[in-house]
């Protein structure tokens, strides 16, 4: 036990050189590492590692908890998925929702962390007001945007009404209720990369832009010339966070549409939850997860292909 | 008069192409900008406490008010008698504050690890932690529920945080292992000559110098925790453990309450929620701002 209590990195060193025990010295290190990465290691396993691959074996199952004994089904959820308008309409959206979110957020984030650059009075409170959505509650904001988006005591058609004449129905339109749910998305995820961008912007030497300004540049030219390959880097890190991050939002979806109307803005993640605690069909919400899963391998896998794309271009 | 560029005695290319405008025109569209931005970012709080301070026979009203004309806290009186609400704010507080305290141990312990103890395969373990992120949370919930019905953990708090902890675990790892990396090694060698073990050394020596990285991290999960809803959802099914975020989402798609939805109670409810999270963003606006960088920038 005295042993391996001195094993830090930094302990083992200045002890092995006095003691010059080379073997016991890498044992009391492994040790060490072991007992240091243990807890968090076990947590991960049990609650992430193990559910992931326990799902694969669900998927094969009519594993039901009201109705017990699980019959092994082979395919057969499959079959059902593929006859789930449900779920094939929710596939779509999934990509379609991540897609143009995650575009959406790096335009405006970029446009956003711009701004909070500059030289202006009140920069600070403009500033702190940019956490605001990033603090906000998924739940909150998605009560909040389906009582402004509402057709008859909303604001934005109420707004939109006074400017053009038109009332456009946002809620209970197909193509309405995807753009309402993904400008929410947008409006809340937008500020935290405005705020990387941010703090990557103020890494850039203001000469920079000095020397652009002298040398006649406009706001557009050095922007295109200095700002976007400087920032393109962290820009293409928090894209695929965020694709693969998003493509698992569930509250957003739950709390403000429920994902109608009909199956307008079903996502895979509440269709997991609809057929897991809804109708208690665990075998075949592990089979949708599955689903998820291999969207979230081919999204990943296409955007860290960019990654590395980038990362060789800089 | 064109500018001739001093070495080459070409006219400037840049100038010619760049419209320029004139400087109280582009101080103005900033301006302008900045306006616009707050506008968009406070216009949904701004709309939802308007909606909680007003009476409820004004709420439904076409058109919609643009300004509080007349008002009442009677809502906000009126959702503490419909849900359990101290119940579930004192609920939502374990659940928060427990997850980010165990979340941020745990992840301390192991960036330690990752950070100052070279092993073969730390860069996988790390690497690990990492993936696990893409692992979406509610496709793993059957399982876990499974496994948690087993062990009796349903509708405990300590189910709650573990579940939570863990979730929040390889974010924090991420952050904190640049933090370790940053400490000078000559102080924990020195304490080691003293004769320091690894445990005093972690206490006395690094946690000290680390503490402001630590505590935003705690700030930071806090938050995350406080505004999480698929975990409790699930797993807190009893009023002794539902968080306020079920709270809200029940009177959203409560069935019972029909075609309307009780917009008082609702509005009231968020703008309660909402309040303990913007005194911290307000209070620690830098720490968190630091923290939530951090790994997007070194990376």
């Amino acid at each position: 036990m005295a042993e391996m209590a001195a094993g830090t990195g930094a302990a083992i060193e200045g002890q092995g050189r006095r003691k010059r025990r080379g073997t016991s010295l890498a044992g009391r290190r492994y040790l060490a590492a072991t007992l240091l990465l243990l807890p968090a290691v076990a947590l991960r396993l049990f609650t992430a590692f193990y559910p992931f691959v326990h799902t694969f074996y669900l998927a094969l199952t009519n594993y039901n908890p009201a109705f017990p004994p699980a019959k092994f089904i082979g395919f057969g959820n499959l079959k059902r998925m593929a006859g789930d308008a449900g779920v094939t309409s929710s596939i779509t959206f999934t990509i379609l929702f991540v897609l143009i979110s995650t575009l959406l957020e790096l335009i405006l984030g970029l446009a956003v962390g711009s701004l909070l650059n500059k030289q202006f009075k009140g920069r600070g409170i403009a500033r702190a007001a940019n956490l605001i959505p990033w603090a906000m509650p998924m739940v909150v904001c998605a009560i909040g945007f389906r009582w402004m988006f509402d057709g008859d005591y909303g604001i934005f058609p109420d707004l939109i009404w006074r400017v053009t004449g038109l009332r456009f129905p946002w809620l209970i339109s197909f193509w309405g209720s995807r753009a309402a749910v993904i400008i929410t998305n947008v409006w809340k995820s937008t500020p935290f990369l405005g705020l990387v961008f941010l703090a990557a912007l103020q890494g850039v030497p203001a000469e920079l832009y000095e020397a652009a300004r002298v040398d006649g540049a406009n706001a557009w030219q050095s922007f295109r010339s200095i700002t976007l390959p400087l920032l393109l880097p962290q820009a293409t890190t928090m894209g695929l966070f965020m694709l693969v991050w998003q493509l698992a939002s569930f509250d957003l979806i739950f709390t403000m549409t429920g994902g109608g109307p009909g199956f307008a803005t079903q996502v895979l993640a509440y269709n997991i939850y609809q057929a897991a605690f809804g109708g208690l069909n665990f075998g075949y919400a592990s089979a949708i997860s599955l689903a998820l899963f291999a969207v979230v391998f081919v999204m990943g896998g296409l955007g860290l292909l960019i990654y590395r794309q980038v990362e060789v271009m800089y | 008069m064109p500018q001739i560029d001093v070495l080459s005695g070409a006219p400037r290319r840049l100038q010619r192409s760049g419209v320029r405008m004139p400087r109280w025109l582009s101080r103005a569209l900033l301006y302008l900008g900045v306006l616009a931005f707050l506008a968009i970012i406070l216009l949904p709080f701004y709309w939802i406490l308007l909606s909680s301070i007003t009476p409820k026979f004004k709420m439904f009203s076409i058109p919609p008010r643009y300004w509080p004309d007349q008002i009442t806290f009677e809502n906000y009186a009126k959702m503490a008698q419909t849900i359990p609400f101290t119940r579930y704010f004192g609920n939502s507080l374990v659940f928060a504050f427990g997850s980010s305290v165990v979340s941020v141990a745990l992840a301390f312990l192991a960036s330690y690890g990752l950070a100052r103890v070279r092993f073969r395969g730390s860069n996988l373990v790390f690497m690990g932690f990492l993936i696990s992120i893409a692992v979406p949370q509610v496709g793993t919930l059957v399982p876990l529920f499974e496994m948690f019905r087993i062990f009796h953990l349903i509708n405990k708090p300590i189910g709650l945080i573990t579940l939570m902890s863990s979730l929040l675990v390889p974010f924090t790892v991420w952050i904190l292992v640049s933090f370790v990396q940053q400490v000078p090694v000559e102080i924990e060698e020195a304490a080691s000559i003293d004769g320091a073990r690894l445990p005093q050394i972690l206490w006395y020596v690094v946690v000290p110098v680390v503490k402001p990285a630590l505590a935003t991290m705690m700030i930071i999960n806090f938050i995350i925790s406080w505004n999480e809803l698929l975990y409790p959802l699930v797993f807190a099914t009893d009023r002794l453990t539902k968080t306020l975020s079920v709270g809200l989402v029940e009177l959203a798609v409560d069935p019972s309450m029909g075609a309307g939805r009780p917009w008082d109670l609702m509005s009231a409810l968020s703008v309660t929620m909402i309040i303990p999270v913007l005194i911290l963003v307000l209070g620690f606006q830098r720490l968190i701002i630091s923290g939530l960088t951090r790994g997007a920038i070194k990376g």
